[in-house]
């Protein structure tokens, strides 16, 4: 009884924690994105829907304006994961209070065993709930961690190099739009592998981090 | 003095060259037909490093309507005493030059080996003085000049200077490679491969020249003696010398070689030594900055783009211009910077002659700005010493104004302006109306450190207090438990039928519960002791210990319902003192 309350407590910190009057808004950085598209500049546009996409993935218009804008600067689509709709059931607050619910269940249902014999099959459901709960969110976990760390190219024809310095060999270029993961950094360059598989070092100037 | 059919006013000439390119080493044959009315004699043209010997001659006369014409073809074998293209002047049919290649033989990177005759070529030093400084080789078959601008020099300065060979065709075969220096510690730089080609008379003989031009640099300081050394095949006559001399007045290359024995030799002819003193850079007033360039120099430094934003890499260049030796030539340029990340500069040089010695060295350097706004780029030195005023110059260069934007990363969160719309809005879906609902980052929050401490410590209260209940067992378990064994020993008693036992299980099972009830020993439960403390709401637990003593002596029996009655009895009271 005494973890429930705390738990609760906790909670309620957070509710009040997470609503700042100052931050990121899923509907304006799709309006943004949608402004980026319209003046033409694909790579800003593709940087705002994919941080849109953060939070809200389960949003369909989010999805269908990337995959336009993509479209038409000639990108690859991207490949979808198959587990993608995992992903798009819900918004990642609402998984975070599923594994919070999760972590309840499952501990109010360990706790109740100690404490009494009965209600055998409702502690069972409650358990089953609690770890299904928390399962569901590691799984979005497990897919949104490229995103979280990927990047999106700026500037058109950037080259990526065999080394990071600006004299460096170019290997190829990349579009202006194109999602690469990061891998690593070295100062002003962060080494980065695009959907081929491609890697290189790349101007931490010419491309923007999904997650600021 | 070769006496080929003459070129008249009314002859057609027509002369071919087969084959048109050759290996050094290898001869072509040069036919000339000649189509006329008479057969006056001609000379054949003088080719520095071309050597000409008549294979064949013959005439032919033809009277056509009373006119004679005499067609004369001589064919001629051209032996290349070097590579590179050679023009036979005067023999096309309008007078244009008939052009021979010769190529390097594949294991000799310039010149053809000739015939050797030794291990060991014959030194020859140029030592009869003709004119102008030339000195001849005693024979008269070669020169070779060195010529140095100056007597005085700076260690490490460039020094140019000019080497010409003079060789005379008909003594000389073959120019076996290039000429090097000898004596002194100098170091020939970016001698020229191909040497430039002319002709010189010298003591009235015709000489084919060739002229090199190259840098020399000093090493060390002192004092030092040298000379130019180039390797020779000669050809020496071995007719007596007051014959020889006859064949110099009649002045033909092609009479003074052919008739007469000759033999061929390797000789490698010297020019007289020069004398060149160097001296050693002054330590005084030497910058810190100083690489060894020595010269004179004037720089000059420009930034693209002029605008650019904040993380974008500039190329910053510096210009060296002037002449020296641009191999020492060097600048770190900016190694640090406020607000500027600097990288290692990398240079490329573009001479404007061919040694070299004049041009103009460019250093790129990145760097990158750190901060938006206007940034100034601080101004570049360079410091070499100037050997004309024999002291340390540094040039400097203006300071740059570069204006950095913000970031395009950073730009992400700010509304474009106002543009054509693009062909990519077409297929759009229309904003959304802006909720309130605001997040303070991008990132999940089950990722977020302060979210996941909410879990982590529910599941740590959870934890310990699971493993704080771990030696407790529920009370409903107990109960059962104690009840299911008191039953099982009834019911076992009762099945058999001993009354007896049936009642000592049943009291020994509710001893303890009722001592700890009444905080006495259960040794001191009694039929009495329960009628005591019970009153009239233990009268069937009295009875019950009433019986078990009377059928301790009676021996009597119970019916099922007797059974049945006290073990719900028992149980209840074991029941409800537990739960008490």
């Amino acid at each position: 009884m005494t973890a429930l309350v705390i738990g609760l407590v906790l909670a309620a910190c957070l509710v009040r924690a997470q609503s700042v009057q100052t931050g990121y808004s899923s509907d304006a950085l799709y309006n943004l994105a949608n402004s980026y598209a319209r003046a033409g500049k694909p790579g800003m546009a593709i940087l705002n829907y994919e941080r849109a996409a953060m939070l809200a993935p389960d949003d369909a218009d989010v999805a269908a304006n990337l995959r336009a804008v993509r479209a038409s600067a000639g990108l690859p689509a991207e490949p979808q994961a198959w587990l993608e709709p995992i992903e798009r059931a819900a918004r990642p607050a609402t998984w975070a209070w599923s594994a919070l619910i999760g972590v309840l269940a499952v501990g109010s249902s360990a706790l109740a065993a100690r404490l009494t014999a009965r209600f055998r099959s409702l502690r069972r459901m409650a358990a089953v709930a609690g770890v299904a709960l928390l399962g569901l969110t590691i799984v979005n976990g497990v897919i949104e961690w490229p995103r979280l760390h990927a990047a999106v190219v700026l500037v058109a024809g950037t080259p990526a190099r065999a080394t990071p310095a600006p004299m460096a060999e170019p290997l190829f270029s990349l579009p202006e739009g194109q999602t690469v993961r990061l891998l690593g950094e070295h100062e002003d360059f962060v080494f980065v592998q695009v959907t081929t598989g491609d890697r290189g070092w790349v101007s931490r100037a010419s491309l923007a981090t999904v997650v600021p | 003095m070769l006496a080929v059919p003459a070129i008249a006013p009314a002859s057609v000439v027509n002369a071919t060259l087969d084959p048109p390119v050759v290996t050094i080493g290898h001869s072509a044959l040069l036919t000339i037909t000649t189509l006329g009315t008479g057969t006056e004699s001609t000379i054949m043209p003088f080719v520095g490093g071309l050597e000409f010997r008549i294979v064949s001659q013959s005439h032919r006369f033809e009277t056509i309507k009373g006119t004679t014409l005499t067609t004369t073809t001589i064919v001629v074998r051209v032996t290349p005493q070097m590579v590179g293209t050679f023009a036979i002047p005067g023999l096309g049919s309008a007078g244009e030059p008939v052009t021979l290649r010769v190529d390097p033989d594949r294991l000799v990177a310039n010149y053809s080996p000739v015939t050797h005759h030794g291990s060991n070529p014959v030194p020859v030093v140029a030592t009869a003085l003709a004119e102008n400084g030339i000195h001849l080789m005693a024979d008269g078959a070669a020169f070779v000049r060195l010529t140095v601008p100056k007597r005085q020099a700076y260690v490490g300065e460039s020094v140019p200077i000019e080497i010409e060979v003079g060789l005379r065709s008909e003594f000389v075969t073959a120019l076996n490679g290039l000429p090097t220096l000898i004596g002194g510690d100098f170091t020939l730089n970016n001698l020229s491969r191909q040497p430039e080609r002319s002709e010189r008379s010298v003591a009235g003989k015709p000489f084919g020249l060739f002229t090199w031009h190259s840098v020399i640099a000093a090493v060390k300081p002192g004092g030092f003696a040298f000379s130019v050394e180039v390797p020779l095949t000669v050809k020496f006559s071995t007719r007596p010398k007051a014959d020889a001399q006859i064949d110099d007045l009649l002045g033909d290359p092609f009479l003074q070689n052919h008739f007469g024995p000759t033999v061929t030799k390797e000789v490698k002819v010297s020019s007289p030594a020069t004398e060149l003193t160097v001296v050693a850079l002054p330590t005084e007033g030497r910058p810190a900055d100083f690489s060894g360039a020595v010269g004179s120099f004037t720089i000059a430094s420009d930034v693209a783009p002029a605008t650019a934003a904040a993380g974008d890499p500039l190329n910053l260049r510096l210009h060296v211009t002037g002449s020296g030796n641009f191999d020492r030539v060097d600048s770190a340029m900016l190694r640090s910077a406020d607000r500027w990340k600097t990288y290692p500069p990398r240079s490329s040089f573009s001479a404007s002659d061919a040694l070299g010695y004049k041009g103009e060295k460019i250093f790129e350097q990145p760097v990158i700005a750190s901060q938006a706004g206007v940034q100034t780029l601080p101004a570049l030195e360079f410091s070499f010493f100037d050997p004309a005023t024999g002291a340390y110059e540094t040039a400097r260069s203006a300071p740059l104004t570069v204006t950095i934007e913000k970031s395009l990363a950073d730009a992400a969160l700010t509304a474009p302006s106002a543009g054509a719309p693009a062909a990519a809005a077409a297929g759009l879906r229309p904003d959304h109306a802006v909720s309130g609902a605001v997040a303070s980052s991008l990132v999940p929050l089950y990722l977020r450190p302060q979210f996941v401490a909410a879990p982590s410590l529910l599941a740590l209260l959870f934890g310990g207090a699971y493993l704080g209940l771990r030696g407790r067992t529920p009370r409903d378990h107990r109960q059962s438990r104690a009840v299911a064994r008191v039953v099982g020993q009834l019911q076992a008693a009762a099945r058999i039928g001993d009354s007896a036992q049936f009642l000592t299980a049943a009291c020994t099972a509710l001893q303890p519960i009722l001592a700890a009830r009444w905080q006495l020993a259960p040794e001191q439960i009694t039929a009495q002791e329960i009628g005591m403390r019970a009153g009239r709401d233990g009268d069937e637990l009295r009875a019950l210990f009433e019986l078990a003593d009377e059928v301790q002596y009676s021996g009597e029996a119970f019916s099922a319902a007797d059974y049945s009655r006290w073990t719900r009895i028992v149980v209840e009271q074991i029941a409800a003192g537990q739960s008490s």
